[in-house]
């Protein structure tokens, strides 16, 4: 029994449907002119080179890119090439760990114990250190996940505005339970924690991506984009 | 100004840009005086930059509320040999906060110019900015003006043709609240677990690698590039008088219009919340409200007339922390949120400290069942042994942050607590009232 709280976490109900956009930019307000590539950045961003760009910036790809491959190379071409510009950057290779793991969880989908002894390997540390420092990281999957991980921010503001119920819709609508991968091996889907969204409730992050003031009626619109 | 809703009575300095897409090209931000404040930094001493920053009264901007230019000042005498090294903060994971992500991708040139200063003022040459994992778009957005400003010589050797030489390094974090904690953050940048370290020794000291080091929020930083440009007297024209300046408040929950405002600090919170972002959706009461991000004591509604500053809010009984004001209408189940946040403590405790990682886990178990309606008289009282027990006595004070929403709850909303109890307490201590089941994580 709860305290009686049908509607208590709902979102308000006054909130003007004209000023939410389907979710994937954000509550714009009065930048309602705004698109979504303004609001986003991508056009300012671009393409962004495998080989990591500048070295200044070589750690910070996103971090699943389409199709993994579990069984492909890891520090070979392009990546071998990121991965010596990021040491380049810190005074001693175990400060290019974290670097290194989104890389092979870039390139596999995520990190199995021979893909942590891979890195381990390459940066000369221990394969128990490497599990102790992945094991610590949430973004770090230690298994594998569908094609789209849908994280479901259902902390203290989300969950002023709903959060739960997004949850439980993206829940049903993929059928799938709590991080568990569907059986057509699409969707994952979990509660995370805060992800730094709060004035755009509920924020869901999808692989790399946000999405913003998503209510659980704009959830299986969200699916039929990503399909 | 304010994203994405304005008002007149914001006053917008670091916020001025939010929602002009042309202020994060670097020829759009020259355009709107962008890179001045670093030209001028790289003409003045490094002694009076670090005064000046004193002088202006400026407090860091990522909770703790440290005057930044006596961090920095700090930093020992610079040795030869001995590299110093500026940290920027950008790992933003409180709940409740999203002011970080927003000056980094309408203004990241901003924090690239906040950074360059700062790590000029300590005598550093590299510089890091460390960035939560999930924030990619930002990150990208951020490593893009980066990029530009190589390009254009304001990173790199012999800066402007100065002579001073600074690189910055964007890294990727991965997932982990503790690691906006300075000392665990500077573990994760090394490639360890992000465990928080005892202190002393303090970054000053020993920091990265090591190394002396400097860890600045990244509104703190663009606050600092501001205050160099304009000097500190110009800064101290908003605030009170220990509380200097403007910023950035993250509003978020039951309120008409969530967002980010820009107001001087000691501005009234309960004019804040009704005027300036509209009061609730439905006109519905307002039952609580979180000032400063989850990790402070919990307002209600009558405690609402004070100054949005560091004094006043600890004057009555709360933080003002990073400003992240989260509306609670009186439709909310204080006990569920409660619930949810000490949830959110006990997943991102590192496990290091006993009263921490045993408190928040038991806090979270016992709320869990007080929730579902199996609360027995003796669980307040249990709750507010195990608040005790996890303040003040551990490496870090994520411990104390999980016990303040526990403890000012309790206080404050009992009625909500009291309302959960057991019919029969007896048969819950039996075990008899069906399968304790937790969440699903």
């Amino acid at each position: 029994m709860s305290a009686g709280h049908g509607r208590a976490d709902s979102p308000p109900s006054s909130w003007p449907a004209a000023l939410q956009n389907p979710g994937f930019a954000g509550d714009t307000g009065e930048f309602a002119a705004l698109s979504e590539a303004d609001v986003r950045g991508s056009a300012y961003v671009g393409e962004r080179p495998r080989d990591g760009g500048h070295a200044s910036v070589a750690g910070t790809l996103p971090y699943q890119v389409g199709a993994n491959d579990g069984e492909a190379p890891i520090f070979v071409g392009e990546y071998e090439e990121r991965l010596q510009k990021i040491l380049s950057r810190y005074p001693d290779r175990q400060n290019a760990l974290l670097p290194a793991l989104h890389m092979a969880h870039e390139i596999r989908g995520y990190l199995s114990p021979a893909t942590m002894d891979e890195v381990a390997a390459r940066l000369e540390l221990a394969p128990a250190y490497v599990r102790g420092v992945a094991s610590f990281y949430t973004m770090y999957n230690l298994g594998p996940v569908g094609k789209y991980l849908i994280q479901v921010c259902t902390n203290i503001s989300c969950n002023l505005c709903g959060g739960d119920a997004v949850f439980e819709a993206f829940l049903k609508h993929t059928g799938t339970e709590a991080g568990e991968t569907s059986a057509n091996g699409l969707w994952t889907v979990m509660e995370v924690e805060c992800l730094g969204a709060c004035g755009f409730p509920t924020a869901v992050q999808i692989n790399e991506r946000y999405f913003e003031n998503i209510r659980p009626e704009d959830v299986p619109a969200v699916l039929e984009t990503l399909q | 100004m304010a994203y994405p809703y304005t008002h007149p009575k914001e006053v917008r300095v670091l916020s001025q840009y939010f929602g002009d897409p042309e202020a994060r090209t670097l020829k759009g931000w020259e355009a709107r005086g962008g890179y001045q404040a670093l030209r001028k930094a790289l003409g003045t001493p490094r002694e009076e930059i670090v005064n000046t920053v004193k002088a202006s009264g400026l407090r860091g901007r990522g909770g703790a509320g440290f005057p930044t230019g006596m961090k920095w000042g700090f930093m020992p005498r610079k040795v030869e040999g001995t590299p110093h090294y500026l940290i920027c903060n950008a790992d933003e994971s409180e709940p409740g906060t999203f002011k970080d992500r927003e000056l980094m991708r309408w203004t990241p040139h901003a924090l690239v110019e906040g950074c360059v200063i700062g790590a000029y003022a300590i005598n550093a040459e590299h510089a890091y900015i460390y960035i939560r994992g999930e924030f990619f778009e930002a990150a990208q957005v951020m490593a893009r003006a980066i990029e530009e400003a190589y390009a254009a010589g304001y990173l790199g050797k012999n800066i402007l043709g100065s002579g001073i030489d600074i690189d910055l390094t964007l890294h990727l974090g991965a997932g982990a609240y503790i690691c906006g904690e300075e000392t665990g953050l500077l573990n994760s940048l090394e490639g360890r677990r992000g465990e928080p370290r005892v202190k002393p020794p303090y970054p000053a000291i020993s920091g990265a690698f090591g190394k002396p080091t400097a860890v600045n929020n990244v509104e703190s930083l663009i606050a600092a590039a501001h205050i160099v440009l304009n000097g500190a007297d110009w800064y101290k024209q908003w605030g009170t008088e220990k509380s200097v300046g403007t910023k950035l408040f993250c509003v978020s929950g039951h309120v008409k219009r969530p967002g980010n405002y820009e107001v001087p600090l000691g501005f009234n919170f309960k004019e804040f919340i009704y005027d300036v972002c509209g009061g609730t959706p439905d006109g519905r009461p307002i039952k609580a409200v979180i000032p400063g991000g989850s990790s402070v004591p919990i307002l209600t509604a009558d405690e609402l007339d004070i100054g949005m500053d560091y004094e006043a809010m600890a004057a009555a009984g709360t933080m003002l922390g990073c400003g992240s004001v989260i509306v609670m209408d009186d439709t909310t189940n204080i006990v569920k949120q409660v619930r949810r946040m000490v949830d959110f403590y006990a997943h991102e405790s590192c496990g290091q400290c006993t009263p921490c990682r045993e408190g928040t886990a038991w806090a979270a178990r016992i709320l869990r069942r007080m929730e579902q309606g199996r609360g027995v008289p003796d669980d307040i009282d249990t709750l507010l042994a195990i608040s005790e027990n996890m303040s003040g006595r551990t490496i870090c004070v994520l411990s104390d942050a999980a016990a303040a929403p526990i403890t000012s709850s309790i206080e404050k909303f009992r009625a909500d607590y009291d309302a959960l109890m057991a019919p029969e307490p007896g048969l819950v201590g039996a075990g008899l009232t069906g399968a304790a089941h937790g969440s699903v994580r």
